[in-house]
């Protein structure tokens, strides 16, 4: 067997219980449990989560703005059957840390008439981009309060990896201009 | 994707090129799957691989002294510090892959030595003190750069850098912190904390790159909105906000020219960029044991990745279009 | 709490801490030198893990007797660590540190979860606050063990050789400390020979199902935690090194 990095699993992380599922990044795995605990040590190092999602890269179909403006773009192969399908979608150019929010799911016969319903259906915001993901593909973290305790509430305490926890360090660099620096802080 | 990636022999480049530009100046995100310049392709996997490069190889000088940090507090932090560097490579060679290049060509790029990364990660780390003056000075000019670069028009790479920054901050500051322990320290502490600032100093000027006049790349990058500041206007920010407050500290700098104009703009001397060329070039002082503990860690990994792979086949196997 | 019980409890926390303290630092060897980015993310999260459990207990044990957590940690000596040997064997290959790491969280899972019935209550809060933690852990290295051993030949080669190094080391996990009896009759502590038969089953029937061959004879069982490995010795040179380098230093 040849050595690869394994495949690449998008993730979607929920921040509360009231916040969508929110596209990350990605992490390298190699089957679907080792790519959900993989996508926990990635993106929880930190708070804060209640919630993640992973699902191969492989079965995204993925269409930006710009390429609807081009007419129907063809979806992967792989993942073209009807079923459920989730959506997700980017509505700003803002800085962020996210890329596309989950809107919702619909049955569709494939992708590409996911996407169509989708843009009839989710219609209170610009789209810049979109994302088609199968139900089916997706693999999510238990919603059991235990587990949410056990992967989710510890990164709280970790205060060690926030600036906030060395307060303010030295004199500001404000304080020190024109002073000609060598005092004592 | 053929087409996605202009050149300027396709007959509509001049058109889409004058698009491209105005959705930049409009503020836009290019995300993948947009129409962009060839050109700007490269340049961003380029600079990405290498930013994610620098990551990983900068988790090795630092990780050398996770097992002898003097305290409970300094190991957990130098531990999460290093993990956020493993992090970090990994959201930017995330960020790499959106633009069509695998995780297992840049690696295979790094391991071969054609590819960069940061030539300061080959210095050697001497003491305990460099690991707080790394944090401070390193981290410090790193983060200038990054908050740069969180702004930039490629949404990948500007969405990995907010959130590299969001969790750098941490490392400047306990950097900052543990130095300016060490300076109102025991005697020995003190004189290693500024042996350590001795040694990093210039290193850290020259991680901010080449003088504008040098840099060739500079002038696109700036055009397209992949960086929006010259080199030597953030080493000068980085100068402006570290020099005062380490002089504040009762430490000094290794530069005799050092002192502030009447703009309020801290000068340094003559940078020896003959050293920083000759690094980058593959003779500094550990360039050659960094790549080694890569390739070694790379190679004695080689059996576990292929076992879950193995077992991935037989027990779920996915759709593996990528 | 009678002075022998508070003795008593004092090398008990000691132990747990040490326990916690030496696995951390073994797992953070392994930082920057992971068989992927992402394991190494993994590995180091466990690192800090446990090295924030070392520090839980030695806080407990400072409530007591007032000692310093950084003075136990870097100035006491290879024979007054109470650690077992387990913890203390050199890192090895991927699959060592999986395996032990996999035996331990094992252990502390049945420690815990009997743990937080504590009549000492600050035993009781510091279990069922680690205890989260571990149920993570075992889920990531549980998930390990059966992959290695059921990935490929070489795989499962290795993690069976890391079994049969470790398993007799595994043991000493549930042998008492001194005194350790009366922390049980105060029901302070859990008593560690009932954990053991519910380890026992529980790690059986799972590196089984992975395909390891068990049982095992037990080979070389530490009995004591007054001895030590060989190789504690130079952990703790490398590990204190720094700290005890200024005798005058009062902060790091």
């Amino acid at each position: 067997m040849s050595d690869t990095q394994w495949p690449r699993w998008e993730v979607f992380k929920q921040d509360t219980p009231n916040k969508p599922h929110q596209a990350v990044g990605s992490v390298h795995a190699a089957d679907p449990l080792h790519a959900l605990l993989t996508a926990r040590n990635v993106f929880v190092r930190r708070p804060q989560a209640v919630s993640l999602w992973v699902a191969p890269a492989s079965a995204i179909f993925s269409v930006t703005q710009e390429e609807l403006a081009e007419g129907p773009k063809p979806s992967p192969e792989s993942t073209g059957v009807a079923g459920a399908y989730l959506l997700f979608r980017k509505t700003s150019h803002k800085r962020s840390m996210t890329f596309v929010d989950y809107v919702g799911q619909l049955e569709a016969p494939s992708p590409q008439a996911a996407l169509e319903q989708a843009l009839r259906q989710f219609t209170d915001a610009e789209a810049l981009a979109w994302w088609v993901i199968p139900a089916s593909s997706v693999v999510r973290s238990e919603e059991s309060p235990e587990t949410v305790e056990s992967w989710f509430a510890p990164a709280k305490e970790k205060t060690y990896k926030q600036q906030s926890y060395y307060g303010v360090v030295g004199t500001h660099t404000s304080k020190l201009r024109g002073r000609g620096g060598a005092d004592e802080s | 994707m053929p087409g996605k990636f202009g050149t300027p022999t396709d007959p509509d480049y001049a058109l889409r090129l004058a698009e491209f530009e105005a959705r930049i100046a409009r503020g836009e995100k290019i995300e993948p799957g947009d129409w962009m310049p060839e050109e700007y392709r490269r340049q961003l996997v380029r600079m990405i691989s290498q930013h994610a490069h620098s990551e990983v190889v900068g988790m090795l000088p630092e990780g050398a002294w996770i097992t002898r940090a003097p305290s409970l507090k300094r190991k957990m932090i130098l531990i999460a510090k290093v993990q956020d560097e493993a992090g970090h490579g990994q959201y930017l060679y995330h960020a790499a892959e959106t633009l069509g290049i695998s995780r297992e060509e840049m690696l295979e790029a790094l391991l071969s030595g054609r590819a960069k990364y940061s030539s300061i990660f080959n210095y050697p780390t001497l003491t305990w003190a460099d690991i707080g003056t790394i944090g401070w000075l390193v981290d410090g000019a790193a983060i200038k750069n990054q908050t740069m670069l969180a702004q930039c028009s490629y949404g990948p790479y500007s969405r990995a850098m907010v959130r590299i920054c969001a969790e750098e901050t941490f490392h400047h500051k306990q950097g900052k912190e543990m130095v300016i322990a060490y300076a109102k320290g025991t005697p020995k502490q003190r004189q290693m904390a500024q042996d350590a600032i001795n040694r990093w100093w210039w290193p850290a000027l020259m991680m901010l790159g080449p003088h504008d006049a040098d840099s060739p790349n500079s002038e696109v990058l700036i055009r397209w909105g992949v960086k929006t500041k010259s080199n030597d206007t953030v080493r000068q920010e980085f100068i402006n906000e570290h020099a005062p407050e380490i002089l504040a500290t009762g430490l000094s700098l290794p530069d005799p020219e050092l002192h502030q104009d009447p703009q309020g703009n801290w000068r340094h001397g003559p940078i020896n960029w003959e050293e920083f060329w000759s690094v980058v070039g593959g003779n500094g002082p550990m360039n050659k044991e960094r790549l080694e503990a890569r390739r070694r860690a790379h190679t004695e990994g080689a059996w576990v990745r292929e076992a879950l792979e193995a077992y991935a086949a037989k027990k779920s196997p996915i759709p593996m279009a990528v | 709490m009678s002075p022998k019980a508070q003795a008593a409890l004092i090398a008990k926390l000691t132990a747990l801490a040490d326990d916690e303290l030496i696995l951390s630092h073994r797992d953070s060897e392994w930082t920057g030198h992971g068989p992927i980015l992402e394991e190494d993310i993994a590995l180091a999260n466990i690192a800090q893990d446990e090295l924030g459990h070392a520090s839980t207990w030695l806080s407990l044990r400072q409530a007591l007797d007032g000692t310093d957590p950084d003075r136990l940690a870097f100035f006491r000596d290879a024979e007054e660590f109470r650690c077992a040997q387990l913890l203390e064997l050199p890192k090895g290959d991927w699959a060592f540190t999986m395996l032990r790491q996999y035996l331990f969280d094992r252990y502390e899972l049945h420690w815990l979860s009997a743990a937080t019935a504590s009549t000492y209550p600050p035993v009781a809060e510091a279990a069922a606050k680690i205890l989260r933690e571990e149920r993570f852990h075992l889920q990531h290295t549980q998930a390990w063990v059966e992959r290695l051993g059921q990935g490929t030949e070489e795989s499962n080669r290795r993690l069976q050789a890391a079994l049969e190094g470790q398993w007799g080391y595994a043991q000493q996990l549930f042998v008492p400390l001194p005194g350790e009896e009366i922390l049980v009759g105060e029901g302070i502590v859990p008593e560690l020979r009932r954990l053991k038969e519910d380890w026992l089953e529980n790690v059986t029937r799972h590196l089984q199902a992975s395909g390891l061959k068990l049982p095992l004879p037990p080979g070389y069982q530490p009995h004591s935690r007054e001895h030590h490995t060989e190789h504690l010795w130079s952990l703790l040179a490398e590990m204190q090194s720094v700290a005890r380098w200024d005798a005058e230093a009062r902060i790091w």
